[in-house]
């Protein structure tokens, strides 16, 4: 990392000098290295945490409950890239490799076991040559948490772990892959910061970019969470249908989520999305903070996980209320926000419901 | 101002892209204000869309629709018959000859799903019609390796073999099996893959389970399995025969009541309505209907999902491998839309006011676009059709070890959302800006 005084110092020059300057791409600027980056940047730690760990607990230098840790790290990671899902790892399929969900049919069961039955040594290229079923988190929260496993037992050990570590590399090598293309000249960072450039002639079409990102993955929490509520099924819930439900993290990466898109809405100095609101707009302001705050400490507050809550009432009530508080704050950026700032959100990766 | 140290690395880069803001930018900044009417549009606001041309091409539309689903209709009744002759006679030879009637009738039913999308009446008559995908083993047996919903409590209830069954903590009689009690049974317990009735449940009576993956081969029911008596096989088979008839005759039913929500000259159908709205409406739905077909359903969910995971389960038509025909003739129907012509199954072609000569008059760069691209995409579903027919079915097309293989079925995918977009140009050239096609939650 360059620690650059001289450039700290060549910044406030210019921006001094040409203020105003364009706010769209201060606030494009601004998210990328004070939100978009270190999000990026935790991941690529988390995954090379996952690789080592794999490693060490087929070593049996690792107790499952160390190896449940990293991967409990790494999927909270992952959760928090979703809502800044734009470039390198929205392109080529390359999310499906992180993790495959909705499985509506267990998908990764039956392939997990055909893959072992097929192989008993597996590499790196086998595993990218498999289907991305078997290639993620998905498929590692299987053999970790899986109740027909039991990874403590030496036979079963034996028979898992070449996949467990197969997988920890894939994630750290596509991690860092995604990484490089964020930093590298000319790569999406820099996209974000200097136009025109090969993807946006101008910061308004990034910043139309990042708010669309931001309204797909708060839209796509409405669906993670009413999924597994049964809104799409006639009520009746669906506990298995939910993300992580094997681990009991849907709640949690559903927060790890949150927090990121409220991170972009305010930035890492009060210079995310909110900064392009002028004072006359301080109503909205206030009423996406407190949509924020809402969700954010309902999910806080949520005493049990997921599965438990949506076996009765009360737990459902919370999960309904939860729901709403979230669908405020989908419709509050898709309508008001995304209207107010003028910016055209198009293509809709989630449809509204 | 940055903390993190991270941030840093790119400081620089901030700088110099800074220092080179000046005046001639500025134009950056006019766009992050709200959207008025009058920025948006051009100074004299007329839609460039003439009403009466527009609800011609409108019109004609649901003359399409009238045809096509009278079609799935007359081909439904040709596959009662089939059905009817193979329960009088259960052989090899009237097996095959009830699979090909069902064959025959998935073309014009395929060609009809563009209608889908943008008009609820088809939407949500649909799911009787073509649910997918299913767990089978609610209505008969599977094998044992059979993979299901987890959770959903009527995976295995085997309808066929079982007078009553138990759902949760609910006893449900299915002791008579009539087509109503099949279209009760849909969703069961609240789990989408609980399907007993359409095409789906129909193909699965008729071919059984694929039980070859991604090898070549598909469903192999015999014939006995509908035997009453000396050489019956499958065990239930009066259960059977009378499950297949009474799937068989909900559909034609539900196929007749589609054909009279598009008849002309009726106040209270489907088609008065849409021929009330305004021509703008009625030919959003049209081009939201080619949009979201294209992009979320086929290129998405019943491609990309198959192709990604490497998974016969989501598989459109995975007991028949009839896939690429399926395929096909939605593309078809997508571009049946646009130029305004189906070809019928008696041969004859219907024609008239079509999306295409409206928008050449517009915009007749637009207009060769979005042909070359429908014609592109029929091009690409052809090369899955010929794959088949040359022995490799769409289920041996995306095996995770078939690189050429999957990049036809990549080729497919690839057109379908390159002409998704040219339909979004077209719609804004007729003043329709935010078509927003479905995307199914699929980003490509």
């Amino acid at each position: 990392m360059i620690r650059s005084p001289l450039g700290l110092a060549l910044l406030s020059l210019t921006l001094t000098a040409c203020s105003p300057a364009d706010p769209q791409q201060q606030v494009s600027q601004a998210l990328t290295d004070g939100v978009i980056l270190p999000i990026y940047s935790a991941w690529n730690e988390a995954d090379r945490q996952l690789a080592v760990s794999a490693q060490a607990f087929c070593a049996d230098q690792q107790n499952l409950a160390e190896a449940r840790q990293a991967f409990a790290t790494a999927q909270s990671a992952w959760a928090a890239v979703q809502p800044v899902l734009l470039g390198p790892l929205a392109e080529g399929n390359r999310a499906w490799q992180v993790q495959f969900w909705p499985d509506k049919k267990n998908l990764v069961a039956r392939q997990v076991e055909a893959l072992l039955n097929k192989k008993s040594v597996l590499s790196a290229a086998d595993l990218e040559k498999s289907s991305v079923v078997v290639q993620g988190l998905t498929a590692y929260e299987y053999l970790l948490f899986d109740a027909t496993l039991d990874l403590s037992n030496t036979e079963q050990k034996a028979r898992y772990c070449p996949l467990l570590v197969a997988i920890g590399e894939h994630q750290q090598d596509l991690a860092a892959d995604v990484l490089a293309s964020w930093q590298s000249d000319d790569g999406m960072a820099a996209q974000l910061k200097t136009f025109p450039n090969a993807r946006y002639a101008e910061a308004p079409e990034a910043v139309a970019e990042l708010l669309r990102t931001q309204v797909s993955a708060i839209d796509g929490l409405k669906k993670k969470l009413g999924t597994p509520m049964g809104r799409q099924s006639k009520g009746q819930p669906q506990p298995y249908q939910a993300e992580a439900w094997r681990s009991k993290a849907s709640l949690t990466n559903l927060a790890a989520s949150l927090a990121s898109a409220e991170r972009i809405w305010l930035g890492a100095e009060q210079n995310g999305i909110q900064a392009l609101l002028s004072a006359d707009q301080a109503e909205l302001k206030q009423r996406i903070n407190a949509a924020f705050s809402d969700t954010r400490q309902r999910l806080a507050a949520a005493p049990r996980p997921l599965g438990e809550l949506l076996g009765d009432e009360a737990g459902r009530a919370e999960l309904n209320a939860l729901y709403d508080s979230l669908n405020t704050l989908h419709r509050l950026h898709e309508a008001d926000l995304a209207k107010t700032l003028g910016i055209q959100l198009g293509f809709n990766a989630h449809d509204g419901d | 101002m940055f903390r993190m140290p991270l941030a840093s690395a790119s400081l620089l880069a901030i700088a110099i892209s800074l220092a080179g803001c000046s005046e001639d930018k500025a134009p950056a900044n006019q766009v992050a204000a709200p959207a008025a009417s009058s920025t948006s549009a051009p100074a004299v606001a007329i839609s460039p869309i003439d009403e009466a041309a527009g609800k011609a091409v409108v019109s004609h539309y649901a003359d399409l629709a009238l045809a096509v689903f009278s079609d799935a209709a007359s081909t439904g009744k040709a596959l009662q018959n089939a059905v009817d002759v193979l329960l009088a006679t259960p052989n090899a030879d009237t097996l095959k000859a009830a699979r090909d009637a069902w064959i025959v009738a998935r073309a014009p039913y395929m060609q009809s799903e563009v209608f889908r999308f943008g008009n609820a009446v088809v939407d949500d008559w649909e799911g009787q019609m073509n649910a997918w995908p299913l767990d089978e083993g609610l209505i008969d047996y599977v094998a044992k390796d059979y993979q299901h919903a987890l959770g959903n409590p009527g995976s295995s209830a085997n309808i066929i073999a079982n007078s009553e069954i138990q759902i949760g903590e609910d006893t449900l009689d299915v002791s008579t099996l009539t087509p109503e009690l099949l279209a009760s049974l849909n969703e069961l317990g609240g789990s989408e893959a609980n399907v007993a009735t359409g095409y789906h449940a129909i193909e699965f009576l008729l071919w059984g389970q694929d039980l070859n993956g991604t090898n070549p081969g598909a469903g192999e029911r015999p014939a006995t399995d509908f035997v009453v008596g000396d050489g019956a096989t499958g065990g239930n088979t009066e259960r059977r025969r009378a499950f297949l008839k009474a799937a068989t005759d909900l559909l034609v039913s539900d196929l007749d009541t589609m054909v009279a929500q598009w008849q002309a000259g009726d106040a209270d159908n489907y088609r008065a309505t849409l021929e009330a709205e305004s021509a703008e409406n009625g030919l959003r739905k049209m081009m939201f209907g080619m949009g979201s077909l294209s992009l979320g359903e086929l290129a998405g969910e019943r491609m990309k999902v198959a192709l990604e995971a490497n998974s016969t389960e989501d598989e459109q038509d995975c007991f028949s491998d009839n896939t690429h025909n399926s395929h096909f003739y939605d593309g078809k129907g997508i571009r049946n839309i646009y130029l305004g012509e189906y070809k019928k199954v008696d041969g004859t072609t219907l024609t008239g006011p079509s999306l295409s000569s409206l928008i050449a008059k517009v915009d007749s760069a637009a207009d060769s676009t979005l042909k070359a691209d429908l014609e592109a995409t029929e091009g690409k579903l052809q090369a899955l059709v010929d794959s088949a027919n040359n022995g490799q079915h769409f289920d041996q097309l995306i095996a995770a070890d078939n690189s050429a293989g999957q990049q036809i079925v990549r080729d497919a995918i690839a057109a379908l959302i390159k002409q998704t977009g040219s339909i979004e140009q077209a719609a804004g050239k007729l003043g329709i800006s935010d078509l927003n096609p479905d995307t199914a939650d699929h980003s490509f």
